[in-house]
């Protein structure tokens, strides 16, 4: 008998992530492929207001899974009220979303049942028996079958399209019945890095967005440049706020900030795939590379492959010129 | 405390990388390997920890002959033993089996904590930890951008989308994968290397681990690995050529056209 799909669904402050709503696209192909049913769980301490945003999304059912030691999130305690789940309920594909939740609580949950996770997907065939991922930095794609169910599997955010409102799927209330003492972590709090300056990326029209080729602060300074030529922010990618050119809050990707301005400048990176997942969804896209092989090549709608150190402020001046302070 | 620290050695992040014959894996001859980036903020994080008290790092890795270089720099770099895992029995495994070999290897030691880098550069499949936490009985936390020792264990600061932590604390022993930027990985100084000639490398095989070969490697795989290939183009943008300058005036129009910014 073919058995559920679950999309395990990720809320922030009572409201469902949009990104859970790409699992649902997901599940729903599988049930299809299948003919298992889709369904979701959202579990909390007060989960039912966020169950019913989903149910009106295409799932049969939606889990509601209730326990006071799910206020937060802690592994032990989603792979406890998971495992118990699918236990109860015939499920044979547990979808996450690739996000510090998914990457924490998936593989415990594989592993729970003897087995290892399919993370970070980007597609699927064969009624889920082939997936495929990138590997060595979105260079290669490979696929991948597992043997063994439930298959769990966390999603590349963005790899499909976010369901539509349709249908009128049940909320089922289910209590998770956990025992707090079994659970090991014990969450604390939810902290915000201090912002060191005004950076909004996240609402910003313009970002000029630097990479580690560029080398050093001093020379990140041509991205400033033309930043401020447009009018726009300062964005990089995750090598270049480790190496402390800049604060984190100017990363964009997936471990950073998730950005959709009109117009977005990549110079000098290369686009490895936790670049790509956070600025794909620009309005414009202009990539400088030196290497013609360069994935951001894929993504963009302007493509110049050439010496940054050269383009950069050239375009700077160009820009001024246009805007009438050359 | 004692502390073990897991690391890879990953293709060079520029090697010019092909697909092998049966499109599994990478050609992996004829190009530069490295320390798994990672892994650098791992040990780096296993050394202050040990430095702010006492105890032992043992460095362990799992891969063929030439990955005995990775374990060299980490005993350069101030890890006091390391376990190669290179038998060939251990070699062409998936997350699980590589788990399986590891674990069996780590309770030799009885560590307080382990810690390994977030992902591995190469198949950045970001469960191995994971599973190696459930197969040790230890609870985890992935993506730590602060560790700290508490009275009862370690406090641990995960990293969240747009710049947010998630503060946890865990009781040891356990599992903590750390994120790069979570410390200033030191490199090591000729005294290091001088020094890491004298330092122990074991290369236990299954049966000295008392496991059985069919639960490691390839046989002991779950997950099958097929179709590597050059991911399918996109249709890509429009590529201006011509002079620098020229080049500067077209994107000036194309921005102007297709954005309404400027």
């Amino acid at each position: 008998m073919a058995g559920k799909i679950l999309t395990v669904v990720e809320t922030d402050a009572g409201r469902v992530r949009d990104y859970s709503y790409e699992l649902v696209t997901l599940a729903r192909e599988l049930a299809q492929a299948t003919g298992g049913t889709a369904c979701a769980a959202v579990l909390g301490d007060d989960p039912v207001a966020a169950a019913t945003q989903v149910a009106g999304h295409g799932v049969e059912t939606v889990y509601a899974v209730k326990d006071p030691a799910l206020a937060a999130y802690t592994a032990d305690g989603w792979v406890a009220a998971l495992k118990k789940l699918i236990a109860d309920e015939g499920v044979e594909f547990v979808l996450f979303s690739h996000t510090p939740l998914g990457w924490d609580a998936a593989p415990r949950l594989s592993a729970v049942h003897g087995l290892p996770a399919l993370t970070e997907v980007v597609a699927v065939e064969d009624g889920g028996k082939v997936w495929t991922r990138l590997m060595f930095n979105g260079k290669f794609q490979v696929k991948m079958s597992l043997e063994g169910t439930p298959a769990v599997v966390t999603v590349q955010k963005g790899a499909f399209a976010p369901c539509e409102e349709q249908g009128d799927g049940a909320v089922r209330e289910v209590a998770a019945g956990l025992e707090p003492t079994a659970l090991r972590q014990k969450y604390v709090e939810t902290t915000s890095e201090p912002a060191e300056g005004k950076v909004d990326l996240a609402s910003a029209d313009i970002i000029v967005a630097g990479g580690r080729s560029l080398g050093s602060m001093e020379k990140f300074g041509i991205i400033k440049e033309l930043a401020d030529a447009l009018g726009g922010q300062v964005g990089a990618s995750r090598p270049v706020t480790d190496a402390g050119w800049l604060p984190h809050e100017h990363q964009v990707g997936s471990s950073g900030i998730t950005v959709k301005p009109k117009l977005y400048i990549a110079s000098g990176i290369s686009g490895a795939i936790q670049h790509i997942v956070g600025m794909k969804q620009s309005g414009y896209i202009v990539a400088i590379n030196k290497d013609k092989e360069a994935p951001i090549f894929e993504v963009a709608d302007v493509c110049v492959i050439g010496d940054q150190f050269e383009i950069v402020p050239a375009l700077t001046k160009a820009i001024l010129e246009a805007r009438g302070h050359g | 405390m004692k502390i073990v620290v897991c690391v890879k050695q990953v293709p060079d992040s520029d090697a010019a990388l092909a697909v092998n014959a049966d499109r599994t894996w990478i050609v992996d001859s004829g190009i530069n390997f490295e320390l798994n980036p990672y892994d650098r903020y791992a040990l780096e994080e296993a050394l202050r920890i040990k430095e702010a008290g006492e105890g032992e790092v043992v460095a362990v890795s799992l891969g063929p002959a030439r990955a005995a270089q990775v374990l060299k720099t980490c005993l350069a770099t101030g890890a006091d033993r390391a376990i190669h895992l290179k038998d060939e029995a251990f070699q062409g495994g998936d997350p699980w089996a590589n788990a399986q070999a590891l674990a069996a290897a780590i309770r030799t030691v009885e560590p307080d904590l382990v810690l390994c880098g977030f992902q591995a550069n190469d198949d950045t499949l970001a469960q191995t930890p994971v599973l190696l936490a459930e197969m040790l009985g230890m609870p985890h936390a992935t993506g730590a951008m602060k560790i700290e020792k508490t009275d009862t264990g370690v406090r641990v600061a995960r990293e969240l989308e747009a710049d947010r932590r998630e503060v946890v604390d865990l009781p040891l022993p356990a599992v903590i994968t750390v994120q790069t930027g979570i410390n200033e990985p030191r490199y090591a100084s000729i005294k290091g290397i001088m020094a890491a000639k004298r330092k122990e490398m074991k290369t236990p095989g299954p049966a000295d681990l008392g496991i059985d070969p069919s639960q490691v490697g390839a046989a002991g795989s779950r997950l099958r690995f097929f179709d590597l290939a050059v991911p399918p183009k996109k249709e890509g943008g429009e590529v201006l050529t011509g002079s620098t300058e020229e080049i500067a005036v077209a994107l000036v129009k194309r921005i102007r056209e297709n954005t309404g910014v400027l």
